[in-house]
């Protein structure tokens, strides 16, 4: 006897709506699953060709508030290929301090998710207020928990001072052993491993096929991070700075395995961090607060907290973009979902879902 | 009178998940108060009585927003979360945006921000609960709820309520021109210009103080942005900027800013540049002291 | 991986002509661009990339405005290498590759649902984001067949509304 049931899409348990239609059998294993996308589908990729560029620095932002940091920052890649543009050291600098500052943020909110689902209370609230410390240290350094509106075409709106630097690195001193302690009891509290070990597996050969990126890729022992693979940014510049994936590589698949991966990512964030404010180069913060942009076309790619970020952008030297695409981690992730679900209970959905730590308004745009 | 159980419930219209995500550690984390009001998440809509919408209503959510709304089947209030739910914010006018959400369902109180701050969501659901209350009860709803949080504060740093320095704005519009969210309007009228900023269609981004030439529009960090539904098109920051009468000639002009002035003239000291008068007399002044 | 490399693979199989040009810009990342003549090419790409566990990373579609055709692009990755394979169709047709590579599942649907053009062969049917009450090809539309065309967009509607309210 199958049973028919539906999960969204509003759901106290989804952050974003998202519809699931379930089929299962006598045991609440999961035999068919269909997933209703498009709730937060805004048309983004039509509003952009409205906007100027400027606006579109901050409509970017706006895709999703959880890497909100690069996708502005990858659109201004865009228009400095097609303009020409080296910018300089010190603004590549800043932007790798504000981008692996939202990393730590996202991955830490993807994890209290992961801890409240799982009911396991007293990590979730130290998980969320280890995570509160990231999201006072943006509002002090950029002014908004969320959206830090910190890139400029041809460089960055804001810098960095030595008072400031500071603020930063006592932040990092306070979290890091908090994140240390974090990471410990996730790998050994009982109840969360009971939870979570051997649930949503996603094998190696899927996910390849797939071509899933970001901690869903290292979950299954796959490292394809743009960071390393096709440095950009600062990351090109020293390398010494690329993450050491193997740090947060995992083989098990599963959804403790995802948790994990994103601890290793965390860590190395901090590292990369300290390691770029402790050298930041001399000089000027950006080329051109409003530069002119040719007609061109270019696509680059960074690594977002939740993977491969990918933006084409064409241009015909007026002040709007003709055609700009972006593709996010969750859009290639999503096709994962249904290998993870299918044959697992049903009371675990959201808890998978969450896994993969989905973006849906970027997905959806 | 008697007191009502606050039973909360969150819908997700389309947001960029900035208000959904903010929203979690309003409920979850101490500081924020949110425990003190007895509220009380609920799994099912139909238990709810106050229902906090995000997002700018696209078209898909749309007909689920009906028919959730339409399972309630007593007196509720809606507490609408982030300028999105308010005005659409920076989404208005796509083809898939069917908001703003009090489109559909009545909304009782506004929280402007993009995302909010907790403490303003928190302030939020305080004044919903409120509002509830007073429904319960039978009262008239006031024009206005006065602050319920009074200890929050915010770093000097937060990007708040946008505010204008009328003196040194020289309407020169670049401020609306990069304004991603039609926050900004500036129209001519006889005296001059009205320089008005919406701050429920505000993203608090501080594009305009930005790139503004003179400085005249900056952020301060106030983020009293919780209104009721009557205040929505009331919460406006209007500045005229008035042009002058040139002290040379008498013609009307609108003078320019000494920010801008400061840059026009390197070389000069801009206090003591004459700024009273138009810039074609400046002009004639300037090539009589150089040549004459 | 090399262009030389991939140009090997593919060149003694292409129906048509074609232009092959590698872009690496001042980070040091290969970007290579081959445009293709000839719609049944692209199934020899996807499948070169394929034989060298690359992925589709996605497409993008756009409307040529002279001369109304479109011109759809895929992204592919090759061990870290991006290769952008375009092609122009003039009736609103290209041939799915998703048989071939499963990861241009969701790209060729969106190609499908934003610009109309149909990506002949592919598995599925349904919508994918847009919804039902919005037609297809909506990207196509300069400006998109909204409020704003009919002669009131929302913006308009509510600022007049706080203008009534301003006192000058
Ligand atoms: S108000 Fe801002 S943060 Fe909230 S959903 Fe809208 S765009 Fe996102
Ligand atoms: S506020 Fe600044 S940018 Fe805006 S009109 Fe005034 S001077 Fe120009
Ligand atoms: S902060 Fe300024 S530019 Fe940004 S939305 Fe508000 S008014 Fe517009």
């Amino acid at each position: 006897m199958s049973e028919k049931i539906e999960i969204g899409p509003f759901h106290t348990e989804l952050e974003e709506s998202v519809y699931f239609k379930l089929e299962v059998d006598e045991h609440r294993m999961v035999e068919k699953v269909e997933i209703i996308n498009g709730f937060i589908h805004r048309g983004m990729e039509s509003l952009v060709t409205k906007k100027n560029f400027m606006q579109n620095l901050i409509l970017t932002e706006r895709v999703c508030s959880l890497c909100s940091n690069n996708h502005p920052m990858t659109y201004a890649m865009a228009v400095e290929k097609i303009s020409g543009i080296t910018i300089p050291l010190r603004a590549e600098a800043l932007r790798v301090v504000a981008d692996e500052v939202k990393r730590v943020a996202s991955d830490m909110f993807n994890l209290s998710m992961l801890t409240h689902i799982a009911h396991t209370h007293e990590l979730m609230k130290d998980t969320m207020n280890t995570r509160e410390h990231m999201q006072d240290l943006k509002e002090v350094i950029w002014g908004n928990r969320m959206d830090m509106s910190s890139n400029l075409l041809t460089g960055t709106k804001y810098d960095l001072d030595d008072r400031k630097v500071k603020i930063i690195l006592d932040t990092l001193d306070t979290v890091e052993p908090k994140i240390r302690d974090l990471k410990e009891r996730y790998e050994n509290d009982e109840e969360l491993k009971t939870k979570t070990v051997g649930v949503g597996v996603l094998p190696l050969e899927d996910a390849l096929e797939i071509g899933v990126t970001g901690p869903v890729a290292r979950g299954s022992g796959i490292n394809n991070d743009v960071r390393v693979m096709a440095p950009y940014g600062l990351y090109a510049y020293r390398p010494e700075l690329q993450p050491n994936v193997t740090l947060s590589l995992r083989k098990e698949g599963d959804v403790h395995a995802r948790a994990m991966a994103r601890f290793g990512d965390i860590l190395e964030a901090v590292r990369i961090i300290r390691d770029v404010v402790a050298d930041m180069p001399e000089g000027d913060t950006y080329v051109d607060k409003r530069p002119h942009i040719p007609a061109g076309e270019a696509v680059v790619r960074t690594e977002a907290p939740r993977g491969e970020l990918i933006y084409y952008l064409k241009t015909d030297g007026s002040q709007k973009p003709v055609r700009m695409r972006w593709k996010v981690p969750t859009f290639t992730n999503w096709e994962a979902l249904k290998v993870m679900i299918l044959g697992d209970k049903v009371d675990n959905v959201t808890m998978i879902l969450n896994s993969i730590d989905p973006c849906i308004s970027c997905t959806d745009r | 009178m008697s007191e009502v159980v606050p039973k909360l419930f969150r819908i997700n219209t389309g947001s960029c998940n900035g208000c959904d995500v903010e929203f979690m550690p309003t409920i979850l984390v101490e500081k924020f108060g949110v425990s003190t009001l007895g509220v009380e998440m609920v799994e099912d809509i139909k238990d709810a009585n106050i229902i906090a919408i995000t997002g700018p209503l696209t078209a898909r959510s749309e007909s689920f927003l009906k028919s959730a709304v339409g399972k309630i089947r007593h007196p509720y209030v809606v507490v609408g979360v982030g300028t999105c739910a308010v005005t659409c914010g920076i989404f208005r006018d796509s083809y898939a945006i069917n908001g703003p959400t009090d489109k559909i369902v009545d909304v009782n109180v506004n929280v402007a921000g993009c995302p909010p701050r907790p403490q303003s969501i928190a302030e939020g659901i305080a004044k919903g609960i409120k509002v509830l209350n007073q429904v319960m009860n039978g009262e008239d709803i006031p024009k206005t709820i006065d602050t319920i949080f009074k200890d929050f504060s915010a770093p000097e740093s937060f990007r708040g309520r946008m505010d204008l320095n009328p003196d040194m704005c020289t309407a020169c519009r670049t401020c609306e021109t990069v304004c991603p969210s039609t926050a900004i309007k500036i129209t001519e009228i006889a005296q001059g210009h009205v320089h008005n900023i919406w701050h429920n269609s505000c993203c608090y981004c501080g594009n305009c103080a930005y790139f503004c030439p003179t400085g005249a529009i900056f952020s301060t960090n106030s983020f009293d942005t919780v209104k009721l539904q009557s205040e929505k098109f009331e919460d406006v920051n209007s500045e005229i900027i008035k042009p002058s009468d040139c002290s040379s000639c008498g013609d009307s002009y609108m003078p320019p800013s000494r920010g801008l002035l400061g840059k026009g003239y390197v070389h000069d000291d801009v206090k003591k540049l004459d700024t009273t008068i138009c810039s074609k007399c400046r002009k004639e002044a300037n090539f009589k002291r150089m040549y004459a | 991986m090399s262009i030389e490399e991939f140009n090997d693979a593919i060149k003694n199989k292409l129906f048509g002509d074609y232009e092959l040009k590698e872009d690496v810009d001042h980070y040091g990342n290969s970007n290579s661009w081959i445009v293709l003549h000839d719609k049944r090419d692209m199934e020899v790409v996807a499948k070169a990339v394929k034989s060298f566990k690359g992925r589709c990373v996605v497409a993008t579609g756009y409307l040529n405005e002279m001369d109304g055709t479109h011109t759809v692009i895929y992204h592919f990755d090759i061990n870290g290498m991006i290769m952008n394979a375009q092609i122009n169709t003039n009736d609103k047709t290209v041939i799915s590759i998703t048989p071939i590579l499963r990861s241009a599942d969701w790209a060729e649907r969106e190609l499908r649902e934003m610009y109309d053009v149909e990506p002949v062969g592919h598995p599925t049917k349904d919508r994918l984001f847009l919804d039902y009450s919005i037609a297809k090809g909506v990207l196509n539309e300069y400006i998109s067949l909204s409020k704003i065309q009919m002669g009131v967009s929302d913006t308009d509607v509510l600022w007049s509304q706080v203008n009534k309210g301003v006192k000058v």
